[in-house]
């Protein structure tokens, strides 16, 4: 990314269980320096403006938008994307209860509206519909219309329930 | 007759696509990444109407890291829009025409620099007075928006034989004016462009965000003065299309020819904002409607004065909002028999963002006419419009059916569906609490909308060739590669074909490989869009796998010294029926295909590869259903919920009911925000307000309800029986959404006929039946 | 959206941070970002130096004092909506706590933040006003405390004076109370349309005392004076609501956007929305 103008810092971020130091500039957003630097593209930008959730992210457990974030702030905590779930072997639950009930199309919101759900049921392992609607509220997804979305979470609660 | 055994078509397959999707790992164009890509940055107008004063690039092009800054006169690229007599530089020169038009573009080594140096392009304008308001433009008023050309971009009357004399008989008459505002599209992933000088030749690779690959190699060839095959095209994942990533932009122009000219690759991709500001905009029609019908609710003749605003260019090969009135008219007449009608267009120019497809294109607009007419003509005569709709619709036994407005519309279920659709909701159920809940304040409403989709055209906005082509290719171990021109943005045509292909060939689901979006291994298509995959595309996958089967089948019965006629092949195997383990696997007849050539029989080709191309014999097929939503109206807040929705769904052969479902959804939900929250709203000085999803709203999980749907199949003449179903939801729901409110707010007077519904909008209707 | 380069500062303590803002008088202080990033994208605020407060210890937690609760202005909204304490002792707090954008927002949000920001539509100011709050602001030369009722002063304007930051927020105890948040959140952003906090000292089917915070119509968040001048001394029932409604925009300029939700709009609901959220306490 880009040289002049600006000074640059080192950071230290804690991305999907491994340390790595990066030199940045402060306003560089994390969700940039993710896709850029790490090489994390399941990460993706939808608005930049913190509406749409496509670039949510899990800090330290919880769902947050990685574009309303600089990666300087994320200095120490720990940051985990979609790349993260699951192993090349098996899916993590959320995701195979995703692709059992078609809870995605185009497949751009998916790792937001995943991580998302993710971070719920670590809350609340049996959410109710009307829970999962409200997590869920901050992810905009343009082709599902939702419902099958919904029914993805409930499956993985039990998909998960069931270990 | 279904020629498929129900082996995977009509399974519930779960999609091919989504693993790499759910792990993170699909590749979208942002993700497209090289040492040395440039990045580019757009400087744009932001004036509605101005004319270019002067243009100072030399403080952008100064900044270190900036590699160029382009004006008009350095892109050097202009479309020529041929059918207006216009031409178009891909940067503008001399005028802007809209907020948003691209003027400048700075191209630098990353897109934080770019935008940094975007921001050091000075521009002096002169504004002009903008022209915004159709009515006015359509006399040149304020003033012309090309100068020399008239505002009208498209004018026409036609109109059916008798009509006047039918119209001025008739016993009763209404008139209503339904506008339907300027909505967007609005895919998550925004559109985006990469372009790379290829190392080994003198080609460039485009990977950009496109509904139609070989559509946009043709464009960018054309636009570039290149030969074809010079221009590869490769179409990643696309986060979502909706109609606007079938057509041309010219930041994919000055993308390619800034790969070319500087040797390097460039990047570019748009943000939220320019999203909106330049992404096609839709609908924004205006129908000035008068109905002539009998005491007995038959409606005799239609009258309709269609305005629409293309905004300030067409957009590249597509007739904007020529498209969406013409469309929007042709549908009018819905599943109707409505004998008579006639039809004015006037479409014009104003210094708006250009218009151009969005799922349905004039189809959600000609439904809500079409219903609101009933619901028009029910409110006259003081009687349930179920009954009007009734006793207007299309009987079964006048299939094929030619509208007034010259559709040819093949076999459908009309009024099974809305019966389907009455019966899921209960409909005497809910007019007893509707009854019970209004004497405590509680105003519920359940509407329906009877729809017709037509689907499949020969030529649609993304078809620009009648036909589809699917290149199927056999490996040696008795694995398939098949690869086409179709462009899906979401759709999970890997997964559809895959089982199309898997049934006829008796090989698994996974045993197929779709490929799609690369115009160097893909054959000739038209590309995805006007709901032509399935049922064109799905018919190429029929054609060709029919081809490759009846070879395998020669190969198998020369193998198994058997009659052709006694080879099936399933489960991986060609087996001799009544000849219980008989047989031989696929993966046989695969190596002595490639690898055994001297034991194939006399006269075979050694190989199994097949292209197959298929053209429907109808001009369109005509899916329909029937979608039916029940809303409460908060009269005392103005906001709308919608509570329960149902849609019965007839798309002929259905290949994946849970596909089919999740496109039923995702309409549904657009049409929730078609209906009651999406407006592009441009202020008096032709600013567009609404750059954002702060402004534009679209639904969320709380605004969309659980949905019921429930299939019909009545087969189409096309191969596999299949009609297309990708925009269907979308033109029923707004419909939909809107009778029930008509319907809810009936003690109120009111009758829907304008979208989006804002809730400020519900209380004056509610203080107006009041005061 | 790229946005324009500034310096970065991360002080660990409180007076760090106080010394970066006396010596950078124009920098901006940087709670969760969840305004700031937005404004600093639109290109409506380009700071040249942001004093990052996320590890300044002294502002993080929620601590029961004997007369309320001190909150700590790094507080993250969802901590707000979901700690005990705040739930027992000031559920207004919480309610509109849990009102607050959507979910990433919460995690993310502090109430120092919201507060200083000062969004014309924003939930918890609206919260503070019911509650009697009383804002703790600070500086390099000491700290002073600023009610809630005298701290909004425009859209995104504050009592706060420059070189000042936001560093805790007191509540007086509010167990007793009928308190109750009532909002028409807006489609999109999820800020109010209208948002009406209430809480009421009732004794004997009497309000005591009525403290009443508008969130959504004006330039600020306000006290409906006149409308809790109507509840006082009355019992709660419909004939008192509707003239207490009815004065819930007294004396102030409703404001409507051309999109959404117009002046006039904007005036109805929040008539409405006072209306149903005295019924929910009645």
């Amino acid at each position: 990314m880009s040289e002049p103008k600006a000074e640059k810092v080192a950071v230290t971020l804690n991305v999907n269980g491994a340390e790595r130091t990066v030199t940045v500039e402060p306003r560089w957003l994390l969700s940039d320096v993710l896709r850029q630097e790490f090489g994390l593209t399941g990460v993706h930008i939808g608005c930049e403006h913190g509406v749409c959730g496509a670039c949510t992210i899990l800090v330290d457990g919880e769902p947050v938008r990685s574009c309303l974030q600089f990666a300087v702030q994320a200095e120490g905590a720990r940051i985990e994307t979609v790349e993260a779930l699951g192993t090349p072997e098996e899916m993590d639950p959320v995701q195979t209860a995703f692709w059992e009930k078609h809870g995605l199309q185009c497949g751009y919101c998916t790792p937001g509206m995943v991580l998302t759900a993710k971070a719920l049921l670590d809350r609340v392992p049996n959410p109710t519909e009307a829970e999962i609607r409200h997590a869920l509220s901050g992810n905009l997804c343009r082709c599902t219309g939702y419902q099958f979305i919904v029914e993805a979470v409930e499956r993985a609660a039990e998909l998960r329930a069931e270990g | 007759m279904n020629p498929l055994r129900p082996l995977f078509v009509g399974a519930r397959v779960s999609r091919v696509e989504d693993p790499r999707l759910l792990r993170g790992q699909g590749q979208y164009v942002a993700d497209v990444n090289v040492p040395g890509m440039l990045a580019v940055a757009f400087v744009r107008s932001p004036y509605a109407a101005a004319r270019i004063a002067k243009i100072d690039t030399r403080a952008a092009a100064g900044m270190p890291g900036v590699v160029a800054v382009w004006t008009a006169a350095d892109a050097r690229l202009q479309i020529v829009h041929e059918g207006q007599g216009i031409t178009q530089t891909v940067l503008a020169s001399d005028h802007v025409r809209f907020v948003g038009e691209p003027v400048v573009a700075v191209i630098a080594q990353d897109a934080y620099l770019a935008e940094d140096a975007a921001d050091l392009v000075e521009i002096e304008y002169d504004a002009q007075e903008p022209v915004l308001d159709a009515h006015r433009s359509q006399h040149d008023e304020p003033r012309q928006v090309h100068h020399g050309r008239s505002n009208v971009v498209f004018s026409r009357t036609t109109g059916t034989e008798g009509f006047q004399e039918a119209f001025a008989s008739a016993p009763r008459h209404v008139s209503l004016t339904f506008t339907t505002k300027r909505q967007a599209a609005t895919p998550i992933e925004p559109r985006a462009v990469a372009a790379l000088p290829d190392p080994f030749g003198d080609r460039l690779t485009v990977y950009v965000t496109h509904q139609s690959p070989h559509e946009v190699r043709r464009q960018l060839a054309q636009i570039l003065g290149w030969p074809e095959q010079r221009v590869h095209v490769v179409v990643p994942e696309v986060g979502g299309g909706f109609g606007i990533k079938a057509m041309f932009y010219p930041e994919y122009a000055v993308v390619a020819e800034a790969a070319r000219r500087l040797g390097r690759p460039v990047k570019w991709v748009s943000d939220r904002r320019e999203a909106f500001l330049t992404d096609a905009h839709a609908r924004d029609a205006e129908h000035v409607v008068d109905i002539a019908f009998t005491d007995a609710g038959r409606i005799v003749a239609v009258q309709d004065h269609v305005y629409g605003d293309t905004g300030a260019w067409p957009l590249w090969n597509f007739p904007g909002a020529v498209g969406e009135a013409m469309w929007a008219s042709d549908m009018l007449p819905g599943p109707y028999q409505i004998p008579h009608v006639a039809i004015e267009i006037t479409v014009v120019f104003s210094n708006k963002a250009p218009l151009g497809p969005y799922r349905g294109v004039g189809g959600p607009i000609g439904a809500q006419v079409q219903e609101g007419i009933i619901e028009g003509v029910a409110r006259a005569l003081g009687r349930d419009p179920v009954e009007i709709r009734r006793a207007n619709l299309i009987e079964n036994d006048q299939f094929p059916y030619r509208s007034a407005t010259g559709q040819l519309y093949d076999q459908g279920s009309y009024g099974a569906s809305m019966d389907a659709a009455l019966r899921l909701m209960d409909l005497e159920k809910f007019r007893e609490e509707q009854t019970r809940l209004r004497r405590e304040g509680r105003y519920l409403g359940l509407g329906l909308c009877v729809f017709v989709e037509p689907s499949a055209f020969a030529e649609s906005e993304a078809g620009s060739v009648p036909y589809e082509s699917v290149e199927l290719r056999m490996d040696t171990t008795g694995t398939v590669t098949a690869t086409c021109g179709l462009g899906p943005t979401g759709q999970g045509h890997e997964t559809t074909l895959a089982q199309i292909i898997a049934s006829q060939l008796g090989i698994r689901v996974e045993d197929v490989t779709v490929l799609h979006g690369d115009t160097d291994n893909a054959p000739v298509g038209g590309g995805t869009g006007g709901s032509r995959s399935g049922t064109i595309g799905g018919g190429a996958a029929l054609r060709a796998s029919g081809e490759l089967k009846d070879k395998i089948v020669t190969l198998a019965a020369h193998m198994l010294e058997a009659s052709r006629d006694d080879i099936v092949l399933e489960g991986g195997r060609a087996e001799v029926t009544g000849v219980p383990g008989h047989g031989v696997p696929i993966a046989d007849i695969a190596r002595r295909a490639y690898l055994e050539v001297g034991a194939l029989p006399e006269g075979m080709e050694p190989g199994l590869e097949v292209l197959g191309r298929y053209k429907p014999p109808m001009a369109a097929t005509y899916s329909n259903g029937t979608h039916a939503a029940m809303v409460e109206v908060d009269v005392a807040s103005g906001l709308v919920q919608v509570l329960d929705y149902v849609a019965v769904n007839d798309c002929g052969v259905v290949i994946n009911p849970t596909i089919v479902e999740g496109q039923i959804h995702g309409g549904v939900a657009q049409g929730i925000g078609s209906a009651l929250l999406e407006e592009l709203h441009y202020d008096d000085a032709g600013q567009l307000t609404t750059t954002s999803l702060m402004d534009y709203l679209l639904p969320t999980l709380v605004d969309v309800p659980p949905m019921r749907v429930e299939h019909m199949e009545t087969p189409s003449l096309s191969l596999g029986g299949f009609k297309g179903m990708g925009e269907g939801s979308l033109i029923g729901a707004p419909p939909a959404i809107a009778n029930a409110i008509t319907d809810a707010l009936a003690p109120f007077g009111v009758l829907v006929t304008d979208i989006p519904v804002s809730p400020d909008q519900v209380l004056r209707w509610v203080e107006k039946a009041r005061a | 959206m790229s946005m324009t380069p500034f310096r970065y500062a991360r002080p660990m303590a409180l007076r760090d941070a106080l010394a970066d803002l006396t010596e950078h008088p124009e920098a901006r202080v940087l709670a969760g970002g969840m305004s700031l990033l937005p404004l600093m994208k639109m290109d409506l605020a380009a700071p040249e130096r942001l004093i990052d407060l996320g590890r300044v210890q002294e502002l993080q937690g929620i601590t029961e004092t004997p007369d309320g609760i001190r909150i700590g202005a790094m507080t993250r909204h969802f901590e707000l909506a979901s700690d005990e304490v705040v739930g027992r002792c000031a559920p207004i707090v919480a309610q509109a706590a849990a009102h607050v954008g959507d979910p990433q927002v919460r995690h993310r949000g502090t109430i120092g933040g919201s507060l200083a920001h000062a969004d014309p539509a924003a939930d918890l100011p609206a919260a503070m006003l019911a509650a009697d709050a009383v804002i703790e602001a600070a500086s390099a030369d000491g700290s002073r405390m600023i009610p809630a009722a005298d701290f909004f002063v425009g859209p995104l304007v504050t009592e706060l004076r420059p070189g000042e930051m936001l560093v805790a927020v007191r509540i007086p105890m509010l167990q007793g109370r009928r308190q109750h948040y009532e909002k028409v959140p807006h489609p999109a952003s999820g800020y109010a349309v209208v948002g009406v906090a209430i809480s009421l000292a009732v004794a004997g089917g009497v309000v005591q005392e009525a403290r009443i915070g508008v969130t959504g119509v004006a330039g600020h968040a306000y006290r409906a004076h006149a409308a809790e001048r109507a509840l006082e001394g009355e019992g709660l029932n419909p004939g008192v609501i509707a003239k207490a409604s009815s004065l819930a925009a007294e004396g102030e300029e409703i404001l409507g956007d051309a999109v959404y939700a117009s002046a006039e709009y904007r005036r109805h609901l929040l008539q409405v929305t006072l209306s149903r959220a005295l019924q929910r306490v009645s």
